[in-house]
Formats: C-alpha cells, structure tokens, sequence
C-alpha cells in the first residue's frame, strides 16, 4: 500500500523539436502521445503505463513537476491526511488534468519541488509483451534505456540562516509518505548536518535524492541500463549525436552506480546508470559519507571535486 | 593560427580584464573563452539552460547558437544585450563584460597564462 514507484517527470524544454530528438534517439524513449497544448509524452520500451516523461514547451528549463504512482486509489485518501497533518496544504487534481491518468493529488515538498501522486495511468504494456517475452525488443534507439529511475533534487540549504531543507524533505518523505533512507551526506563542524539523503520506496539504493544547494531547483532525471557495457555504448551514442556529456563513464561510491551524466537541448541535466547497487531494506543500516570523504561518494574512482556538478542545475 | 585550427577568427575582448581571445565564429564565445586558460571558467550545461555563462555584448555582432532560458536572462535584460556565451557565436570583433557566475574566475586578477597571443592554449 502506498507509494510505489516513480511514475512520470515534466520537464521544460526550450526547443521541442530537439527535445523529442534527444529522448528518442539518445535515451530511446518513444513518443506515446501529444496534447493540443503541445506537450509531448514518451515512455522507455521496458515501461507498461502509457508514459514516464511529459516535455512541455517553455522559454526555459527546469523541472514542472515529478509523480509518484501509488498502489490503491485509497492511498491517495490516506496519504492526503497524513501530508495535511504533517503540514503541507494539498490539492486535488481530478481524473483528465493530465491525459490517460486518474486524480491525482498535488503538493509542493518544503524545498519548494511540485510532486503529485497518482493511482491510474492508461497501461499500454512493454514493448516485449507479458507471454514468453523476449529480453529485448527490436528496433531500440540510442541507449535503449530500461525505465526512468529515480531525480536528484537540488534542495535550498543555508544553515546560518537556519534552513536546511533536504534534512525538512527527508523527514517529510519518511514520515508521510513512508520513504526509507538509504544514504547521506553528514557535513559541519559536528558531522551532523544532512547536506544529501538518498531515499527509497522500493529496493534500489533510491527513487528519489535530495542534495543541498544555494536555490531549489533539478539536478536530473536519471534512466536504468542493464549493465556497465550499455553504460559504454550509451556514451558512444552521446559521442555520436554530439550530446553534451557532462561526466564521461564512472562510478559512484553512493549507490554504487555506474553512470554518465549528459545534458538535453535545453540543458536539463540526464543520466543513465546501471547496476542496482545493492537490495535496499528498511533494516538495512544507513550508509553516511562525510564531508573529507564526499567526493569519492559522488565520484569513486578520482574522488575529485567537480564544482560544475554541484553549482550546475536548471 | 595553430597547426590544427586554422578556422578563421574574430578577436573576443572583455571589459573587465582587457584580456582578448579568438574566436571562431563556429563556435560559441563560451568556447573560444576557455582558451584564456583562466581557471574557473565555469562550463555548464552548455545548452542555454543552467546560465553560469552570463555576459553581456557591449560592442559587435552575434550569432543566435539556440534559446536562452527566460530563468536566466529576462527580457529587459536580452534587450541590454544580455545574453549566455555558450549560446551565441560572434560575426565580428566583439566587446563583452562578464556577469553574474562567469565574474568570478575574472575576478583574480589577469591570468598568467591569459593570452592576446595568436597561438590558441590547448584546452
């Protein structure tokens, strides 16, 4: 019961031609649905409901909102009085507010981000099919990217003034909506300040990360590839259409991941990762990076900083 | 001219430092900055989107390489000449002051290996 996965993200985009043309032809994503507004709808092939990226036509970039898909329709009754209760005003969207999708309920996170819940979305199956699928379908473009994962979030976070709110984010993710942490970041002179959490609903290391920055705003969106040699190809691809790719093939000590991070044509920040890390559990303890150490959390191998990574987002 | 780039350039300067770069006009004012070899020079998305490449074009003409996120340059300050160096390629010599995230690393002083030389630095 409850939230179960990452459903959709919007997104802005300043050129929808090129838009479209990046998530088709880089990630592999397919095109399900335009509306009359001229946003457009795509899912990756390993998907089954109708759509898991909206691009919506705007003159500039950055995240609309994020959608989490929840099991019962119920829940969206349950969750919206635990959230009211926990202190967030909500509202509820009806049936039709976003094509092939139920009510949903919308609310902002205390850094600000737009989320909605949802319990229907139009189920259109995977590209293979649910009788003696094969592993994979003819025809895929680019990286062929699995499903969308997880967004990292930048959260506003000025401590002398006293706000921190990927600490207010990660206690409103576990207390009303039962998200479970994985991972975090412990910065100060005490090591007790929450300055990234990696948070979870199903068994990945995450669904959803927070990490502190100087505005609230999209660090990215991140697609599932099967192995370290999909990684590879998938920066071939990005070589090929001459992506901009902002951190070549490597791996994360958080979350273990293999990763490229790369920018779409209105610069929203992408990434395709591969490897589950590990079977993430409620018991399972927290890991805690600190702050010496941080750098080979984000970039295990050369454990160097990379200012662009943390100063750049939409 | 280097031996592998023998694009034709127009000279690039900026206000605050004095300092002039090439610039090919292929190739965003963003890039052809990078050759000052100044440390910090901050490369974003550059997509138009993240704006830590802000500068205004006080002097010259350029050439639109895409959008400019709204987020990052309004429309009073387009008209001012405001605009993002990774987004824009010049026609002609251009004048142009650094702003916002991209005045810091021009902040410190001219850079040792800053150059108004002919010889581009190896990025």
């Amino acid at each position: 019961m409850g939230v179960m996965r990452l459903g959709h993200a919007s997104l802005k985009v300043m050129d929808m031609d090129a838009a479209i043309k990046h998530y088709e032809n880089v990630l592999g994503l397919k095109t399900t649905m335009k509306d009359k507004a001229g946003n457009v709808y795509l899912k990756c092939w390993d998907e089954w409901d109708k759509y898991s990226m909206i691009l919506t036509p705007s003159d500039q970039a950055g995240l609309n909102h994020m959608a989490y898909k929840v099991e019962q329709d119920a829940d969206l009754d349950d969750l919206q009085k635990k959230i009211e209760d926990w202190g967030i005003k909500t509202t509820v969207l009806p049936e039709g507010t976003l094509p092939s999708t139920g009510r949903m309920l919308q609310f902002n996170l205390p850094s600000g981000h737009e989320m909605r819940l949802y319990a229907m979305k139009e189920y259109v199956g995977t590209e293979v099919g649910i009788t003696n699928p094969d592993p994979w379908p003819d025809g895929m473009k680019g990286a062929g990217a699995h499903w969308l994962d997880h967004l990292l979030l930048m959260c506003e976070m000025n401590p002398p003034e006293g706000i921190n709110t990927v600490a207010d984010n990660t206690r409103f993710m576990t207390e009303a909506l039962g998200f479970f942490l994985t991972e975090q970041v412990l910065v100060g002179p005490e090591g007790n300040m929450q300055a990234a959490t990696w948070m979870t609903r199903t068994t990945t290391p995450h669904d959803i990360a927070f990490v502190g920055g100087p505005r609230s705003g999209l660090h990215h969106i991140a697609f599932f590839l099967d192995s370290w040699h999909d990684v590879l190809k998938a920066a071939d691809v990005m070589a090929k259409t001459k992506t901009k790719i902002d951190v070549a093939p490597t791996r994360h000590g958080i979350t273990r991941g293999e990763t490229i991070y790369f920018f779409d044509p209105s610069g929203n920040r992408n990434e395709t990762f591969a490897g589950l890390g590990y079977l993430a559990q409620r018991d399972r303890p927290v890991t805690t990076w600190t702050e010496d150490q941080l750098w080979n959390g984000i970039f295990y191998h050369t454990g160097e900083a990379v200012p662009s990574f943390t100063d750049v987002y939409t | 001219m280097s031996l592998f780039d023998t694009r034709p350039k127009v000279a690039v300067h900026v206000a605050q430092t004095g300092e002039q770069y090439p610039c090919a006009s292929s190739e965003s004012l963003l890039t052809g900055m990078l050759r000052l070899g100044r440390k910090g020079i901050p490369v974003g998305c550059v997509n138009g989107g993240c704006g830590v490449c802000k500068v205004r074009i006080l002097d010259g003409e350029t050439r639109a390489l895409g959008p400019v996120s709204r987020a990052h340059v309004t429309l009073e300050e387009e008209c001012q000449g405001y605009t993002l160096a990774c987004r824009v390629a010049p026609t002609t010599p251009v004048h142009l002051e650094v702003a916002g995230k991209l005045s810091k690393p021009f902040s410190r002083g001219r850079a040792d290996s800053a150059t108004a030389s002919p010889i581009p630095q190896q990025q």
